[in-house]
C-alpha cells in the first residue's frame, strides 16, 4: 500500500467533510430554537427563573440550585456549540458555494449573521462577559479569553447594521427557507427587530448609543404583524417536535406546574389566556408555591397547546418589539410614532392574537381598570413589565429578562430556601476545569461570580 | 523382546518424583510417575528410556536384562530451563529474557470455572489491576502498570496461540461516565478457560515491543492444549457446576421507619373510592424516595395496591408498615455449567486437539443467562522433515438474554434500589401484582386516578418484557508454514484471524416507563438493533535464527514484516416515538418514520504495516543481551507523518553461573531493559465530518461534532526502563522476582474536554505526558516440604504511582470522565485519576458547618476530593498438598484508592439508608423538627472555630448527607479491599485405583469456591470493585451490582 491508499483508507466513508451552508444553518438555527424552547431542567430553567413555571417533586432549580445539574455547562455548550459555530462554518460554506450567485451569497450570510447576533446576545444577556473574539476557533484556541459585555453589545450593533445593509433583495435567499419561505423584506425586519432590542437593552446604561441604534433600526422597519415572527415550523414526527414535547409528553413525567406567581397575577386580571396557558383541571385556577414541593394533582396544569408536538418555537414577535415601543415611548428621544398605550395595547393584542383569543375577549380585557394603561396603577415599568412578563410566558428567557430590566413584576421568593432570583447564570463548571484563568479573570472583571451579580445593562 | 519394566524416580535425596515424564527415546510412547514415583512401562531390552522432570536434569536411561529400574534425576541448578512463549510467538529460555513475564498454568486457572477468562487472573499476577463490573457477563478491566493513555485503550492485548483478539466492549453511550447502557463484555469471554495450557504475562514494553503499539499496555500470551504424540487418542473431560449467592454485604442496608416521600411526607388527599368523603390516607406513590412519613400499623393507608382496579386489594386500605420483602429479596442463585469434552493425538508426524465446550450460566436476576458453544480445533503436520504447517481455529456461538444494564439507567434495577426507593413497598406483593396481571403494576404510579406509571417500573415485568438479547458468532485463529532452512535458521508464514459478527437487540415494552431505552418515546415502547461486524487480519512473515556461534556464544534473532487490517462495518437503527403493535420487536414496528437521527451506519477501516528486528546473543548460557527495532506505518495517521521507529534493548546475567556452590543461591538473574514503543490512533480523527441530522420540512440538516478532530496528530510514544532480579535459594524452597519500572508516554493521543466556546466540547489532540513508575514483586515459599506434604506460599505486590507531567498547549486539566459535576482527570503533576469537586471547608483540619447547621460547601467545585488509582495491589496464595489432595486459596488485597459513590450521594438525600433514619444523640428522631430537638449535629466547627452546636434539619431530602445539601467530598470512599477470591480442594485419584487395565488415566475432582468473602472493605453496601465497565473513567460507582459469593464442583477425567 502506498501512503495515497492510506490516506484514502482513513476517509469516512459513511459521514460527509463538508456539506452546503443551508444544511448547518437549519441545524444552527434548529438548536438554538430548541435549546430556548426546552424546559428540561438538564438544559434550560428561564421558565423557572421567571416564575411561570414551578417544580412538583424536585424543587432543586426553582431555589435557583443550577450547579447541581451543569446547567450553565449545557446551555453554553449548546449555544457555543450546537448553534453559534454550525453558524459560522455555515457562513464559511455559503461563500465559497460556487454554486450560488454573488446576491444570494449575501443574502444568506446576512440571514446566518442575524441568527449568529440573536445568539450572542442570548449568551451576553445570561452570562455577562463571555469569549466572544477569541471563540470558535476550535483546536487552534481551547482557552479562548473573555470579551467585555459591552464591547460585545457594540460590535453585534455593527454586525446586524451590516447584515441589514449587504441584503440584496434583487436576490434569492435561503432554499427551502423555513422561518420566511424565502421573503427577504421579512428577515430585514427581522434585522431592524434583532438589532432594536439590542439597542433597546442598552437603554439604562448608554443612552445615546441606545437611541442612534433603536431610531436606525424603527427606520428600516420592524416586524409589524405576528405573520413577520421569527417562530420555527416544529413538526408531529417527534425527531423535530417542539422540545416541550420530549420534556412534557415523551418524558412521561408529571416535573412542572404554572407557578402561583404567574397564576395568581392572571387570576387577579381575570386573564382570557389562562384558557390557553392552562389546563381547566382545577377550579378556580391554583398555581404551584414556587419552589415548594407540589403535589402535581392538586395545582392547575400547563394548557393542552403546550402538548401538542408542532407547538410553533417562537424567538422574537410582535408582542415583544411592539412592548418594547412602549418602553421607547415612555423614555422619550425615540422616533416611535404612537403613544407608549397605544404600543401597550398592541402588545397585548399581539399576544392575544398569538394564542388565538377572540377580539371581543381582548378589547373586554383592555379595558378592564387593571390593564388598561391609563388607570392600571404603578409607573410605567411596572404596568408594561407586568404586561410584556404574562406575553412572554412561552419565552422564559424574555419574561426572565423583563423582570430583570424592568424590576417588575414582583416575583416571590422560593417557598423552600428563600433564595434571591438569579440576576444571571454563573459560568460553568466546566470553565473551571477547562479554562480557569480566563474564567477567573472574567469573573472578577464582572465582579464577582454570583448569581446576584448584575448584566452590565442592568443598573437599575 | 517387550516386557514391562517398573521402576522409581527419586531426586537426590530420595524424594519420589510424581508426574514425571517417561519416554521410550525416538517413540511417543511414554507414561507418568504416579504421586510415589513410580511407574510402568513396557519396553524392550537395549531400548532407552528419558526421564525428565521439570526443575532436574533429564536423564537416560538403557533398559537390561532387569525389569525394575530405580534412577536419581540431579537438580538441574539452572533450574529455569523452562521456555516461555514471548512476543510474536517466539520461545525464549526464560532465563535468557531481559524483561519481567509471570506465567499461570492452565490447568489453575480452569480450576475454577468462570465466565470470563480474565476473572481467573484476578489477584495471580504482580502488576495486573483487574477489575469486574460484577454483572452476568460483564466486562472487565485488565490494566497493567497503571494506565498509560489518558482516553486511548489501557487494555492489554490478549493474544491467542499467535492471534491478536479483539477485547473491546463495543458497549455503547457512556457507559464509563455513568450513564446507563448495557455491558456486552469483552471479547476476552470468548475465550475457554478448559483450552488452556498456559498464560504468560508479559508486563513491560520491551516484553511486548514487537507487537508494537498494541503491545504497550502488555500483553497477555494464551497458549491453547495441543496434541500429544501418542499411541492412542487422548481424551479429556471436563464438568463444572457453580451456583452463586449474592453477598449481602454488597447489597444495601435499608431504614424501615419512614415510607415514600421527598420533603417529610404528607399523603395525598383525594376521593379515591367515589363515596363523595376525600380520603386523606392515599399513599403519595409518584415520590421515588424514603422522605416521607413515619410508618404506624395502626394507621390505614391506600397503598399501591389499594389503587390499581385490577388488584384483588383494590380500595381496601391497608397498615402503614415497611415492606416485609425489600428489593435485597429478588436476588436468586445464579447457576454456572462448564462441560467440555477433548481429544488429542498425534504421531511424530503431526498432532491434533479438538474440543467442544457448553457453557450455560443462569444469572440471579429473572430472564438472564448466556450460553457459549465453543469448539476448538488446532493441529500441526510435518509435510516433510522441514515443513511444518499449522492451523487453529476457535469458533464461539454466544447468546445472551437479559443481561443487565450498569449505570444510572432505570433499565439498571440498581439505580432504583439505591437510590430511587420507596420503603413502603413490598416486592413479594408487587411480585404478585405482575403474575396475576401481566401488566406493568407498579409501586411508582403518578397517581391513583389514571394508574400512569412514574419513573420506576414493575421490576418483574420489567425483567420479563423490557429485555435485551444478543448473538455472536466468532471465529478466531491462524494458518501458516514453518520451514526450516537448516538447523538454525527457519522462516515462518502465518495468517491470523478474529472476525466476528453479532446482533444486539434491546426492547422496551409499550405501557413501560418513558425513561426506559434510547429514545423518547413517552412509555410507547421501543426496538433497538445494532449489528455489525468486526474482523482482524494479521500477515506475519518471521525468519527465525537460533545458532551456537562457537561454544560459548548462542545468537537467537528474528526479522520480520507484519501487516494489520482491522474493519468494523454496520449499522444501527431505533424505532422512532413508540412501537404500532405492542410485543413486536420490529425496526418497521416503528411509531414515526425513521429519520436521520434514528439511524447510523458505520464502516470504520484501518492497516498498520511494520517491519522489525530483533536479536539475542547469548553467553556461556549466562550473559545475554538483545536489541530490537521496529517501524510501523499506520493508515490512522496523517500520510505525511505516519511512520514511526523504536528500538528496544535488554540485558540479562545469570550471575548464579558464576557461583562455585549452588547449594543455598540455587539460581540468580539480573535483568535490564530499555524500550519505546510507538502507537497510532482509531481512525478517521484527522479530518471534522459532518453529521446529517432529520431534514426540517424541505430543509436538510448538518452539525458539526461535538468532538473535533485533528489533522496534525503524530504518534504516541511510550519509554520504559525496567531493572528485575530473581533468586532461588535452599533448593528453590523460597524464590523471587523483583522488578522496577520507569514508564513514560509522550504525546498522548487524547480526545480531550475543551472549552465549550471553542466550538467544540471536545479534541483529539497529543494532549500530554503521563509517567507510571512502580515495583512489582513475587516471592514464592516452600516452609514445609515432606515425603507426603508440601505447602507452598506465593505472595504478589505491585505498586505504581502516576503522574501527568505535561499537558497540551495552554490546556491547564486534562479530564478523563466526569459525572454530574464530579471529575476524573488530572492537573499538571497529580495522578491521572484524580478525582474533583466541591469539597468541606476546613478550619485547622476541622470541617465547618454553616447556620443551618449543615457543612458548608466549598467556594471551588474543583478540590481534590479523591484519586482512584490504588496505593497498591497484592495477592496472596497458599497452597497445601497432601498425597493426593491439594487445597489452595487466594487472598486478594487492594489497598487505597477511592471512588465516588453516586449510590450514596442520592441514596443518603432520598432516605433509603439506616444512616438516614433513627435516633440522633439525644434520643429523638433525626426526622423530628430541629424544634423538637430532632436533627443531627455535624462533627465539625462553627464558622467561629468554635466546636459545632447547630443541628442541621434531618426531615427532607435536603438533608446534611445526601447529594443536596452535602459536598461531593461527603461521598467518595475509600476503595480498599481485602478479599478471599478462590479456594480449591482437589483430589487426584491415586491410578491404582482404577487398575493397570482402565481406560481412565487420570481423575480429579475438586471443590471451588470463588469471591468467598469480603474480609474487610470500608465502601458501605458495595463492593469497592464493582466498577461501571471496562474503560479508563474508573473511581465511580453508579447503580453497582452486588457480587456473587460461587460455589462448586468440578471433575477432570482423561482417558
Amino acid at each position: 500500500c502506498t501512503n495515497e491508499d492510506y490516506e484514502r483508507l482513513n476517509v469516512d466513508p459513511k459521514n460527509p467533510s463538508s456539506v452546503p451552508g443551508s444544511f448547518l444553518f437549519t441545524n444552527g438555527t434548529k438548536s438554538l430554537f430548541d435549546q430556548m424552547g426546552s424546559t428540561s431542567v438538564n438544559r434550560n430553567v428561564f421558565r423557572l427563573f421567571a416564575q411561570q413555571w414551578t417544580e412538583c417533586q424536585y424543587v432543586t432549580e426553582t431555589n435557583y440550585d443550577i450547579r447541581n445539574r451543569s446547567i450553565p455547562s449545557f446551555h453554553w455548550n449548546e449555544v457555543y456549540s450546537n448553534v453559534l459555530y454550525d453558524l459560522q462554518q455555515a457562513k464559511i460554506s455559503v461563500q465559497e458555494d460556487i454554486n450560488l450567485l454573488d446576491g444570494e451569497k449575501a443574502n444568506q450570510s446576512s440571514i446566518i449573521t442575524i441568527m449568529e447576533v440573536y445568539a450572542w446576545q442570548q449568551l451576553v444577556d445570561t452570562f455577562g462577559d463571555i469569549p466572544y473574539t477569541e471563540a470558535l476557533q476550535g483546536p487552534d484556541n481551547t482557552v479562548a479569553a473573555y470579551d467585555d459585555a459591552a464591547t460585545i453589545y457594540e460590535d453585534l450593533l455593527t454586525r446586524i447594521t451590516e447584515a441589514y445593509n449587504n441584503f440584496d433583495t434583487g436576490s434569492a435567499g435561503l432554499e427551502n427557507d423555513f422561518i420566511y419561505d424565502g421573503d427577504i423584506t421579512k428577515w430585514q425586519k427581522l434585522a431592524a427587530s434583532v438589532k432594536f432590542k439590542l439597542a433597546m437593552r442598552l437603554a439604562d446604561v448608554n443612552p445615546s448609543l441606545s437611541q442612534q441604534h433603536a431610531n436606525e433600526a424603527i427606520g428600516w422597519g420592524l416586524i409589524g404583524s405576528n405573520s413577520e415572527n421569527l417562530t420555527l415550523p416544529y413538526e408531529t414526527n417527534p425527531t423535530n417536535a417542539h422540545p416541550l414535547y420530549a420534556d412534557l409528553v415523551q418524558s412521561g413525567r408529571n416535573d412542572f406546574v404554572p407557578a402561583n406567581t404567574f397564576v395568581d397575577y392572571l387570576n387577579d386580571l381575570e386573564d382570557p389566556r389562562r384558557t390557553v396557558f392552562f389546563d381547566d383541571n382545577k377550579t378556580p385556577y391554583i398555581g404551584g408555591v414556587y419552589g415548594d414541593f407540589n403535589t402535581y394533582t392538586e395545582f392547575t396544569h400547563i394548557g393542552d397547546v403546550y402538548y401538542e408536538p408542532d407547538l410553533p418555537g417562537d424567538l422574537m414577535d410582535y408582542s415583544e418589539i411592539s412592548f418594547l415601543l412602549a418602553e421607547a415611548a415612555e423614555r422619550g428621544g425615540y422616533n416611535v410614532n404612537a403613544t407608549a398605550e397605544e404600543y401597550y395595547n398592541q402588545g397585548i393584542t399581539a399576544s392575544m392574537e398569538y394564542w388565538g383569543l377572540s377580539s371581543g375577549d381582548i378589547s373586554a380585557y383592555l379595558a378592564k381598570p387593571d390593564v388598561n394603561y391609563a388607570t392600571a396603577s404603578g409607573t410605567w415599568k411596572e404596568k408594561i413589565g407586568k404586561q410584556f412578563w404574562i406575553a412572554m410566558y412561552n419565552r422564559g428567557f424574555e419574561a426572565w429578562n423583563v423582570w430583570r430590566k424592568y424590576d417588575a413584576p414582583a416575583l416571590r421568593l422560593p417557598a423552600s430556601t428563600g433564595n434571591p432570583v438569579p440576576l444571571r447564570f454563573t459560568y460553568p463548571v466546566r470553565e473551571y476545569r477547562l479554562n480557569e484563568a480566563n474564567v477567573s479573570a472574567a469573573a472578577s472583571a464582572i465582579g464577582g461570580d454570583a448569581q446576584q451579580t448584575p448584566i452590565f445593562w442592568d443598573v437599575n | 523382546q517387550e516386557k514391562a519394566v517398573s521402576g522409581t524416580v527419586t531426586d537426590t535425596g530420595g524424594m519420589p518424583l510424581p508426574g514425571a515424564n517417561v519416554i521410550i527415546k525416538g517413540t511417543s510412547t511414554g507414561t507418568q510417575t504416579d504421586f510415589d514415583g513410580n511407574f510402568t512401562i513396557n519396553v524392550s531390552e537395549g531400548e532407552i528410556l528419558q526421564i525428565s522432570y521439570i526443575g532436574m536434569k533429564t536423564a537416560e536411561v538403557t533398559v537390561g536384562a532387569s525389569s525394575t529400574l530405580s534412577i536419581q534425576l540431579e537438580e538441574d541448578a539452572q533450574n529455569l530451563e523452562e521456555v516461555v512463549v514471548t512476543a510474536l510467538g517466539i520461545k525464549r529460555e526464560k532465563k535468557s529474557l531481559g524483561y519481567a513475564s509471570q506465567e499461570v498454568s492452565g490447568e489453575k486457572l480452569a480450576q475454577v470455572p468462570v465466565a470470563n477468562m480474565s476473572d481467573a487472573l484476578t489477584g495471580t499476577v504482580a502488576g495486573l489491576n483487574i477489575t469486574q463490573s460484577g454483572t452476568m457477563g460483564g466486562s472487565t478491566n485488565i490494566v497493567l502498570r497503571g494506565v498509560s493513555s489518558l482516553v486511548g485503550n489501557n487494555q492489554a492485548l490478549i493474544v491467542i496461540d499467535g492471534t491478536p483478539i479483539n477485547n473491546e466492549t463495543f458497549n455503547q453511550t457512556n457507559i464509563g461516565s455513568g450513564t446507563g447502557a448495557y455491558d456486552y463484555g469483552n471479547g476476552l469471554s470468548d475465550v475457554n478457560p478448559n483450552d488452556i495450557e498456559d498464560v504468560n504475562v508479559l508486563k513491560g514494553a520491551a516484553a511486548t515491543a514487537l507487537y508494537g503499539s498494541r503491545g504497550m499496555n502488555g500483553v497477555i500470551m494464551i497458549t491453547t492444549k495441543r496434541g500429544k504424540s501418542s499411541e492412542k487418542i487422548g481424551v479429556e473431560f471436563n464438568s463444572a457446576i457453580t451456583v452463586g449467592n449474592v453477598n449481602k454485604k454488597t447489597l444495601p442496608k435499608y431504614q424501615n421507619e419512614y415510607g415514600g416521600g421527598y420533603d417529610g411526607g404528607s399523603f395525598y388527599s383525594g376521593d379515591i373510592d367515589g363515596d363523595g368523603v376525600v380520603e386523606n390516607n392515599i399513599v403519595y406513590t409518584y415520590d421515588d424516595a424514603s422522605f416521607g412519613n413515619r410508618f404506624d400499623p395502626n394507621k390505614l393507608v391506600y397503598n399501591w395496591d389499594s389503587q390499581y382496579p385490577q388488584l384483588p386489594g383494590y380500595l381496601q386500605p391497608t397498615p402503614f408498615v415497611a415492606g416485609a420483602s425489600t428489593p435485597n429479596d429478588i436476588w436468586g442463585t445464579s447457576t454456572t455449567y462448564v462441560n467440555s469434552v477433548a481429544f488429542n493425538g498425534g504421531s511424530e508426524k503431526g498432532n491434533y486437539r479438538l474440543s467442544y465446550t457448553n457453557f450455560l450460566q443462569e444469572g440471579a436476576l429473572r430472564n438472564n443467562n448466556i450460553t457459549r458453544n465453543t469448539i476448538d480445533f488446532s493441529a500441526d503436520y510435518n509435510l516433510t522433515e522441514k515443513l511444518n504447517v499449522f492451523g487453529n481455529i476457535t469458533y464461539t456461538n454466544t447468546r445472551g438474554k437479559g443481561r443487565v444494564l450498569t449505570g444510572y439507567d432505570s433499565r439498571n434495577p440498581m439505580q432504583g434500589f439505591r437510590q430511587w426507593w420507596n420503603m413502603s413497598v413490598d416486592m413479594q406483593k408487587q411480585k404478585e401484582a405482575y403474575e396475576l396481571t401481566g401488566q406493568n403494576v407498579t409501586w411508582n404510579l403518578k397517581d391513583w386516578i389514571n394508574q400512569e406509571v412514574g419513573y420506576t417500573d414493575n421490576y418483574y415485568f420489567n425483567r420479563d418484557h423490557n429485555y435485551q438479547t444478543d448473538r455472536r458468532n466468532r471465529y478466531f485463529g491462524n494458518f501458516g508454514l514453518n520451514y526450516e532452512i537448516n538447523d538454525w535458521m527457519s522462516v515462518l508464514g502465518r495468517f491470523t484471524f478474529d472476525t466476528f459478527n453479532e446482533l444486539r437487540e434491546e426492547r422496551v415494552a409499550m405501557g413501560s416507563s418513558a425513561g426506559q431505552g434510547r429514545s423518547s418515546h413517552g412509555g410507547a415502547g421501543e426496538y433497538y438493533f445494532m449489528t455489525h461486524t468486526v474482523s482482524e487480519y494479521n500477515y506475519d512473515l518471521i525468519l527465525n535464527i537460533d545458532k551456537d556461534l562457537n561454544d560459548d556464544l548462542n545468537l537467537n534473532a528474528n526479522v520480520g514484516w507484519n501487516l494489520r487490517a482491522n474493519s468494523r462495518y454496520g449499522n444501527d437503527a431505533r424505532t422512532n416515538g413508540g412501537l404500532k403493535i405492542p410485543g413486536l420487536y420490529s425496526i418497521t414496528n416503528t411509531a414515526n418514520p425513521l429519520t436521520e437521527e434514528d439511524i447510523n451506519d458505520f464502516n470504520i477501516r484501518k492497516k498498520v504495516d511494520g517491519f522489525f528486528a530483533q536479536a539475542n546473543l547469548g553467553f556461556r548460557r549466562m550473559l545475554y543481551v538483545g536489541g530490537s527495532i521496529r517501524t510501523d506505518r499506520s493508515s490512522a495517521l496523517p500520510s505525511d507523518n505516519n511512520r514511526y521507529w523504536y528500538p528496544s534493548g535488554s540485558l540479562s546475567f545469570v550471575f548464579s553461573e558464576l557461583l562455585d556452590s549452588r547449594e543455598t543461591i540455587n539460581f540468580g538473574k539480573f535483568r535490564f531493559n530499555y524500550a519505546r514503543v510507538g502507537n497510532d490512533t482509531d481512525p478517521y480523527q484527522l479530518i471534522n465530518t459532518y453529521v446529517l441530522n432529520a431534514k426540517l420540512g424541505n430543509s436538510y440538516n448538518a452539525t458539526a461534532p461535538a468532538t473535533s478532530n485533528n489533522p496534525n496528530l503524530k504518534s504516541e510514544t511510550m519509554q520504559e526502563i525496567e531493572a528485575g532480579l530473581e533468586m532461588n535459594f535452599f533448593n528453590n524452597r523460597l524464590s523471587f522476582d523483583v522488578s522496577v519500572y520507569n514508564r513514560k508516554t509522550f504525546d498522548l493521543i487524547t480526545n480531550t474536554d475543551i472549552s465549550g466556546s471553542s466550538g467544540f466540547t471536545g479534541l483529539w489532540v497529543n494532549s500530554g505526558d503521563i509517567e507510571n513508575k512502580g515495583i512489582e514483586t513475587r516471592v514464592t515459599v516452600v516452609p514445609i516440604q515432606t515425603e507426603d506434604f508440601r505447602w507452598e506460599m506465593t505472595a504478589n505486590w505491585s505498586k505504581n504511582e502516576n503522574k501527568v507531567t505535561k499537558i497540551f498547549g495552554d490546556s491547564e486539566y486534562l479530564e478523563m470522565g466526569s459525572m454530574w459535576n464530579v471529575s476524573v482527570g488530572a492537573k499538571l503533576g497529580e495522578s491521572a485519576g484524580t478525582i474533583r469537586g466541591t469539597d468541606f471547608q476546613y478550619i485547622n483540619g476541622q470541617r465547618v458547618v454553616g447556620s443551618d447547621g449543615k457543612y458548608l460547601i466549598s467556594e471551588s467545585s474543583q478540590e481534590v476530593i479523591g484519586d482512584a488509582n490504588p496505593d497498591w495491589i497484592g495477592g496472596l496464595n497458599n497452597s497445601f498438598t497432601y498425597k493426593n489432595f491439594n487445597l489452595s486459596f487466594l487472598i486478594d488485597i487492594k489497598h487505597g484508592g477511592d471512588v465516588y459513590s453516586q449510590d450514596m450521594a442520592f441514596g443518603l438525600a432520598t432516605g433509603l439508608y439506616p444512616e438516614t433514619a433513627g435516633l440522633n444523640e439525644l434520643g429523638i428522631p433525626k426526622r423530628d423538627p430541629v424544634a423538637d430537638n430532632g436533627g443531627v449535629i455535624l462533627k465539625g466547627v462553627k464558622e467561629d472555630g468554635s466546636a459545632n452546636d447547630i443541628r442541621a434539619d434531618f426531615s427532607t431530602y435536603e438533608n446534611p448527607y445526601g447529594y443536596y445539601g452535602a459536598p461531593e467530598a461527603m461521598h467518595v470512599y475509600d476503595a480498599s479491599y481485602i478479599k478471599l477470591r478462590n479456594l480449591s480442594l482437589s483430589y487426584r485419584m491415586p491410578k491404582d485405583i482404577f487398575g493397570e487395565d482402565s481406560v481412565i488415566n487420570n481423575m480429579t475432582l475438586s471443590f471451588i469456591g470463588r469471591n468467598l468473602w469480603i474480609i474487610h472493605k470500608n465502601l458501605p453496601y458495595s463492593d469497592p470493585e464493582a466498577g461501571m465497565s471496562a474503560g479508563n473513567v474508573q473511581g465511580f460507582q453508579n447503580g453497582a451490582h452486588p457480587t456473587f459469593r460461587e460455589i462448586g464442583a468440578s471433575v477432570k477425567i482423561e482417558f
